[in-house]
């Protein structure tokens, strides 16, 4: 186990960063989680019912209504309730005027009348990094579409090509699939702390536009890559030769052997069949010729075996070999708690319960969160000063 | 001026997530300098036949941009040469094996030497420390391990395979935290190490059903379903393979789209018009939709849908994407010219700031060792017979 180091606030690489959040959508949650994680103080601007999000599924079992999508995202943050009339705008100046990065997904059309257009915070808060996180970005002529994670994640890419793999082979009349979750929305909350940071780097305001179709594109940019390489890509064909998605005994596990050394790890670690060392398969294009024959053999072969049996000699043998690890084996693994993956937080309704932190650790040690999602309105109410009011009746 | 412009890193990565890391920070301005050997080129510029042919599958996108010298690691002076160049950089990023920086002499504390605030980045499958440090692995094993790739699939179909966008989300994570690292050192002078692992990248991706999963609940594999939207999902349209997206958030948005679909002569059963029904009776819905979008062009249906408020998209091809006017106004689609002159289209960083326009894409892939005159000459001030020397004893190499 990783010793519990407790870390400091003021030693977390954000330390002293102040961001307001005003998000409705995973996208700028997810941005203004990582910054919390990294240290930054995060204010969420809450509605008079709630964050959108504290009511979006899944919910924690035994807890009527809380949401664990909320409760991920929120964590760390504090929690301010504004005012209810939020066409008028609701974040308050002195807010602003504290902030270093303002992190929301108001659409377009909204921000005049919020007071959260580019023009009106430039003027007013030149020191502010304006951060908008939106489906399709805040310029471009579909900057007033609206999207879900789905239609994100196919007006991206991605999404036409998945399933690939054993998944596409059994069902090739199916519709595409999207990643489970909020895969395009959390590239996109990544992509908006990087944009964040980078202008925070070069130390005056700006607005920054990040938009998840972009993101989820960026990180999909092989596929483009290899149109320009005269390649058109489609799920059915995007599979491995061979390896890949086996079925197990008592699970799946994913096996690729892009090295000719891993290729002969996985000779050995089938015990040398006959079909695999008469020779012809020593050529590597050989083999990708003959992938889904060498898959016939390869999935006969992993049906007879139980998963930890055959994952843990792989990764002796040097082949690359993983389990389909389902949450509760995520949550329950040896590797994830010897790094402090997870930090037991309190959540409303559900008591304390393990959280996933952050994905990476700093100065060699995982990152601790403040504390799980705060109650609504838990730092206070926001109340708006008479300059507020007055900023907001000349709109 | 670009957001990052002054900051040079020291590139040791290979493969996928670590090079698109460096990719994503050399487009927002770094100079990001590309350390390979004629004996141990990065393997993505080598074929891998198990993609099913025999040319180099993807380098150029991440290579893009990136200036290139030869230093052979094997070599004691080649790790000397690699510390003067770390020296006389901000950051040093790596992706090799945990344990290879350290064996070839280069782990953060003997960096710390050469440079005392340097951010040393680390990408890996696992991690730098815990029991499966050691793994080797790729993406869908990232993707395997962290869990995303488990609850990804038909709801009565394996686990997916995540391909390169997994790779590069790492790499996109690996960015963002190294901006944090250099916003701490300028805080507080000090530098750190980053220790980035690819499949807790995978399962940041899930982490409310990590957290369901915590409190008791097991979370499924669910297709396009989702535990509160209906209709939501990819319907097939009149074309063949040509999809349309349409996710329906609330009962607003379905009276609108009831409308649509009466329009078109089908009949609305009206106890649609609770969500609750129209989430416990997704089959039904689904085959409303269904009916409804068999007719349609698919273009036109994601416009109307938009029109009305309605969340839609087509399922787009990589072809659609690449000539599409809103994703090229944003410049997120960009065109660059190879080394031979012809010219493919590339994505440029997910990232438009107001006050500078240049970031992205401005030179294409080097060719190893193309940038030894000026990091070797100029930057290091090494002379052309001490190159000579070291090019001699196959340390630039």
């Amino acid at each position: 186990m990783v010793a519990a180091v407790p870390v400091n606030q003021s030693q977390k690489p954000l330390a002293g960063i102040r961001v307001v959040e005003l998000s409705q959508g995973v996208a700028a949650a997810y941005c203004g989680r990582l910054l919390a994680v990294l240290g930054a103080e995060v204010t969420l601007l809450e509605p008079p019912g709630g964050h959108r999000l504290r009511a979006e599924p899944p919910f924690l079992p035994g807890a009527a209504g809380s949401s664990a999508l909320f409760a991920y995202l929120a964590a760390g943050k504090r929690s301010y309730v504004h005012e209810a009339d939020a066409g008028l705008g609701v974040v308050p100046d002195e807010l602003l005027r504290e902030a270093h990065i303002l992190v929301h997904d108001v659409p377009v059309a909204e921000t005049e009348a919020q007071g959260l257009d580019s023009e009106t915070l430039a003027q007013r808060f030149p020191n502010l990094i304006n951060l908008s996180v939106l489906p399709f970005g805040a310029q471009g002529p579909k900057a007033d579409w609206r999207a879900e994670e789905i239609n994100a994640i196919h007006a991206a890419g991605e999404g036409f090509l998945l399933p690939n793999g054993l998944s596409v082979e059994l069902f090739p009349d199916r519709p595409p699939l999207k990643i489970y979750g909020h895969f395009a929305a959390v590239q996109a909350g990544v992509a908006a702390a990087l944009g964040a940071l980078s202008a925070l780097w070069v130390g005056k305001g700006q607005s920054v536009d990040v938009s998840v179709q972009d993101a989820a594109l960026a990180v999909g940019c092989f596929a483009i890559q290899r149109l320009g390489d005269g390649s058109v890509e489609h799920r059915a064909g995007r599979s491995f030769k061979y390896g890949g998605v086996l079925e197990c005994r008592d699970g799946f596990v994913e096996v690729l052997t892009l090295e000719e050394r891993q290729w002969q790890g996985m000779v050995e670690l089938m015990d040398r069949p006959a079909w695999a060392t008469d020779g012809t398969l020593d050529d590597p294009l050989e083999r990708s010729r003959r992938g889904a024959e060498l898959n016939g053999h390869i999935r006969a072969w992993a049906r007879q075996h139980e998963v930890a049996e055959i994952v843990g000699r792989a990764q002796a043998l040097g082949v690359p070999m993983a389990r389909y690890n389902a949450p509760a084996d995520v949550l329950n693994g040896p590797h994830e708690r010897a790094r402090g993956l997870f930090q037991t937080v309190e959540v409303d309704g559900a008591g304390p319960t393990p959280m996933l932190v952050a994905p990476f650790h700093f100065g060699g040690a995982p990152l601790r969160l403040r504390g799980g999602p705060p109650a609504l309105g838990a730092d206070g109410p926001v109340t708006m000063t008479e300059t507020s009011l007055q900023a907001r009746a000349a709109r | 001026m670009k957001p990052l412009s002054g900051i040079r890193i020291a590139d040791f990565t290979v493969h996928a997530a670590g090079p698109f890391f460096t990719h994503m920070l050399s487009q927002l301005g770094a100079e990001c300098i590309k350390i390979e050997s004629a004996l141990r080129p990065d393997i993505f510029r080598k074929p891998h036949p198990v993609y099913g042919r025999n040319g180099p599958a993807s380098f150029d996108q991440v290579a893009s941009n990136k200036l290139s010298v030869r230093i052979n690691l094997k070599h004691p002076d080649g790790v000397a040469l690699a510390k003067r160049l770390v020296a006389a950089s901000d950051v040093a990023a790596e992706s090799f094996r945990p344990g290879v920086m350290n064996r070839l002499g280069l782990s953060y504390d003997e960096l710390r030497k050469v440079k005392q605030d340097i951010v040393m980045v680390s990408v890996s499958s696992s991690g730098q420390s815990g029991p499966d440090s050691h793994f080797a692995g790729y993406a869908p094993l990232f993707g395997a391990w962290g869990g995303l790739g488990y609850l990804t699939g038909y709801a009565d179909g394996p686990p997916v395979e995540m391909r390169h966008v997994m790779d590069h989300s790492v790499g996109l994570n690996a960015a963002m935290a190294t901006i944090a690292a250099l916003l701490q050192r300028r805080r507080t002078g000090e530098g750190t190490h980053v220790d980035v692992a690819a499949r807790e990248v995978a399962s940041a991706a899930i982490g409310e059903a990590l957290l369901e999963a915590a409190a008791g609940g097991t979370p499924r594999r669910m297709g396009n379903g989702d535990l509160r939207m209906s209709p939501h999902g990819a319907f097939a349209t009149r074309d063949p393979d040509r999809w349309l997206t349409i996710a329906v958030d609330d009962d607003r948005q379905w009276l609108a789209f009831a409308a649509l679909i009466e329009q078109a002569g089908r009949t609305v059963d009206a106890n649609f018009e609770s969500a609750s029904y129209r989430q416990t009776h997704q089959v039904l819905v689904d085959e409303l939709v269904a009916g409804w979008a068999a007719q349609q062009d698919a273009e036109e249906a994601a416009r109307l849908l938009q029109s009305h408020g309605i969340p839609a998209h087509v399922s787009w091809t990589t072809e659609d994407i690449a000539a599409d006017p809103h994703l090229r106004a944003r410049r997120t689609i960009i065109d660059v010219a190879e080394p031979d002159g012809r010219m493919r289209a590339a994505i440029g960083v997910p990232i438009r700031f107001s006050e500078t326009s240049d970031v992205g894409i401005v030179r294409g892939t080097p060719r190893l060792g193309e940038d030894e005159d000026y990091v070797f000459g100029e930057l290091l001030g090494i002379g052309a017979a001490e190159r000579q020397r070291l090019a001699d004893a196959q340390i630039i190499y």
